[in-house]
């Protein structure tokens, strides 16, 4: 047996993830050394640090060409380094708008920071993995750190709740999504996404049956993870009971991490079965959650359940991007609008990269944006009001312009953003999306998802409405600052208003980036 | 008709008795000794496909260490017998019967599989599934997804903590 030779700079494209890993393990050790009682202030610093030095990594491979890293178990392509520079992008803020909500509660320490940093390696691992074993170990990396960070706080029962819903349907789409993978290398004989092509071809003309079954376990898997209709039940309990800043990561990093996956093994599996099928399923996917996430958000009085539905919205979105990935010819009777800037390749390569580079824009764009507004919620929630189950309600936000009008501009411009109104990322992220879809010829598709997003625009207002014009309600408590929470909330409506206006620098990246490995 | 279709028949057979057991036995004690015995004949099942390690892995592992934790939660949670067999409400029928439409779907995907699997077993060399063949691979070609898990297993064991943490 000839065995590979590894040598150090086989392990540089994992860098960005053993940063992180580094930086959570130096969390932990440090833990032990400290007191009970003693400041924890640099913890969260270095966890920011941790998180900007591995986008930064990220951000320097972003333009090499694709390439099989770690004996083809794992691939770095643009679209994988973009994705860990967006994770290390909601890392940062998320860690930015815990620290004076773990204080608050007394609840600072490292193992918060270092779970947070384990789940975004997971994450940026995940989106390299290249193989169906490793995609799974990946899975569940940043699985059970998010399943400990949910039941952070255990403080009544709704995270005790939450933990446990999270953690029981978390496993059970994983081991739906690991039969899946098992039927697939049963038709195959290869886990390897890259050597799956030729043989699953094969598969469907003589066990077309085995095929079917294993896509569709695979697809119902990750639907569950980033949570579309009808897979969607556990995200509103989840995301109200897990402390805020949790909820602001997995809304981002989960879903990111877990689209990236899925949009790197159904593309591979698109070459050798017909893309049809994917499109017709992604297709349906991408209409049941648009319409039904939108119009489950609707009735909602309570703020962070009312934008966790507005997750499973969004997911929708990114789900019309993704079954414009797998069209098989451009419409005939559209120019390519957005493409033409993009160089070289067939019409149809062309569109491909547009709805990737769509995908990959409303991920950074919803990273902000919603990063943001979970930021906003954990600054006015008071945790005596959690068991009544008032801590998120709209009433909270009634009267913010006057007490606090830096706050509540920034909150305005985040709900601008997720609904999708101009001059906001928001804004042009779905007009990236909406435009790579009728490129490809969704044009249905494309129409109920605007439709629903003017629907959304109605809940996202209600909450402008309730901050700019109604009055302060009686017996208000004083809200504190700090630092990092304003940090967190500059940076962030900083890039859903710069973004939104001047989209040029992430559009210049993302032009060349938006390739992924086989294309 | 070989030994090996007699085993595999043997063997199957009792998985599927000791599985039936899990689901229909009243004490939960008695489910879960009916488990060990479903991992252990599983474990023979694994032998027949050359898998050797994985076989022991799953008497030591499942069999072993994994059982004697599910008994000391029966035991420590004093389960009596089952009091889960209450009245068939909708959500209960309309989830046995999604239950048993996938594993009809699924069992008639398996029917019609070849019976012969030639194509797929070619590659398997005498030494597949030995402990020194896998102790090979897992440090060299799978190197990637091996340290995963090792990641896998520190977060766990963290995350382990942070919920058993009796009040943060």
């Amino acid at each position: 047996m000839n065995l590979p030779n590894l040598s150090l700079a086989d392990f540089l494209p994992l860098l960005p993830a053993i940063i992180m890993v580094v930086g959570a393990s130096i969390l932990l050790l440090s833990e032990v050394f400290l007191s009970t009682t003693a400041s924890r202030a640099y913890q969260a610093v270095l966890t920011v640090v941790t998180a900007v030095a591995a986008g930064a990594m990220a951000l320097t491979t972003m333009f090499e060409p694709p390439q099989e890293v770690m004996l083809g178990f794992g691939v770095m392509d643009p679209f994988s380094s973009f994705l860990t520079f967006v994770v290390c992008v909601g890392l940062a803020l998320a860690t930015l708008s815990s620290v004076s909500f773990l204080r608050k509660r007394g609840a600072e320490r490292g193992e918060f920071y270092a779970l947070m940093l384990f789940a975004s390696a997971g994450m940026s691992l995940l989106a390299m993995s290249n193989e169906l074993i490793t995609l799974f170990v990946n899975i569940e990396v940043l699985s059970l750190s998010t399943y400990a960070l949910t039941s952070y706080l255990r403080r009544g029962t709704r995270p005790s709740e939450a933990g446990f819903k999270y953690f029981i349907l978390g496993a059970f789409s994983s081991a739906v999504l690991l039969y899946g993978a098992a039927l697939l290398y049963g038709a195959t004989g290869t886990t390897h996404l890259t050597a799956m092509a030729g043989p699953l071809s094969t598969a469907m003309s003589s066990q077309p049956g085995l095929v079917y079954a294993g896509i569709i376990l695979v697809i119902t898997g990750f639907a569950f993870k980033v949570a579309a209709v009808p897979f969607h039940m556990w995200t509103p309990d989840v995301y109200e009971g897990a402390p805020t800043p949790v909820t602001a990561l997995m809304s981002v990093g989960v879903k990111a991490a877990a689209f990236a996956a899925m949009v790197r093994v159904f593309f591979m599996v698109g070459k050798g079965v017909d893309p049809q099928i994917l499109l017709s399923l992604f297709s349906v996917l991408a209409f049941l959650t648009m319409v039904a996430g939108n119009l489950l958000a609707i009735p909602q009085r309570n703020v962070k359940r009312m934008l966790a539905y507005s997750s499973i919205a969004h997911a929708g979105y990114l789900l019309v991007g993704v079954a414009a990935l797998f069209v098989t010819g451009p419409g005939e009777q559209f120019r390519l609008l957005g493409a033409s800037a993009l160089t070289g390749g067939t019409p149809l390569d062309l569109a491909r990269a547009e709805a990737l580079r769509g995908i990959l824009y409303y991920l950074l764009a919803y990273t902000f944006s919603a990063v943001g507004a979970f930021t906003i919620v954990s600054v006015l929630e008071r945790r005596e009001d959690e068991e009544k189950g008032t801590a998120w309600d709209l009433e909270r936000f009634s009267g913010l312009a006057q007490r606090k009008p830096g706050w509540a501009f920034a909150m305005a411009a985040f709900m601008l953003s997720l609904g999708g109104i101009p001059p906001t990322i928001g804004f042009m992220s779905k007009l990236l999306i909406f435009q790579a879809a009728v490129d490809a010829g969704l044009i249905g598709l494309t129409i109920v998802g605007v439709l629903s997003s003017a629907v959304g625009i109605y809940y996202y207002l209600r909450v402008v409405v309730y901050m700019f014009m109604r009055p302060v309600p009686e017996g208000a408590q004083a809200l504190e600052k700090s630092w990092s929470t304003e940090l967190a909330l500059v940076l962030s409506t900083a890039a859903v208003v710069i973004l939104g206006i001047i989209p040029g620098p992430v559009m210049g990246w993302l032009e060349q980036a938006s390739s992924i490995f086989g294309q | 008709m070989n030994i090996e279709l007699i085993l595999f028949g043997a063997f199957a057979l009792l998985t599927l008795l000791s599985a039936g057991t899990v689901i229909f036995a009243r004490s939960p004690i008695n489910s879960a000794m009916a488990l060990v015995s479903t991992f252990f004949f599983m474990a023979g099942i694994y032998v027949l496909l050359w898998a050797h390690t994985v076989a022991v892995m799953q008497v030591l592992v499942y069999a072993g260490a994994i059982m004697v934790l599910f008994l000391f939660v029966i035991m420590l949670l004093n389960l009596g017998e089952s009091s889960t067999r209450g009245k068939p409400t909708v959500a209960r029928v309309a989830g046995g019967a999604a239950t048993v439409g996938l594993f009809a779907v699924l069992a008639i995907i398996l029917l019609k599989l070849p019976a012969e699997p030639a194509t797929l077993s070619t590659g398997a060399q005498a030494s597949f599934g030995t402990i020194a063949t896998m102790g090979q691979v897992i440090f060299t070609q799978w190197l990637f997804p091996f340290e995963a898990v090792s990641l896998l297993l520190l977060v766990a064991m963290v995350g382990a903590v942070v919920v058993a943490k009796s009040r943060i």
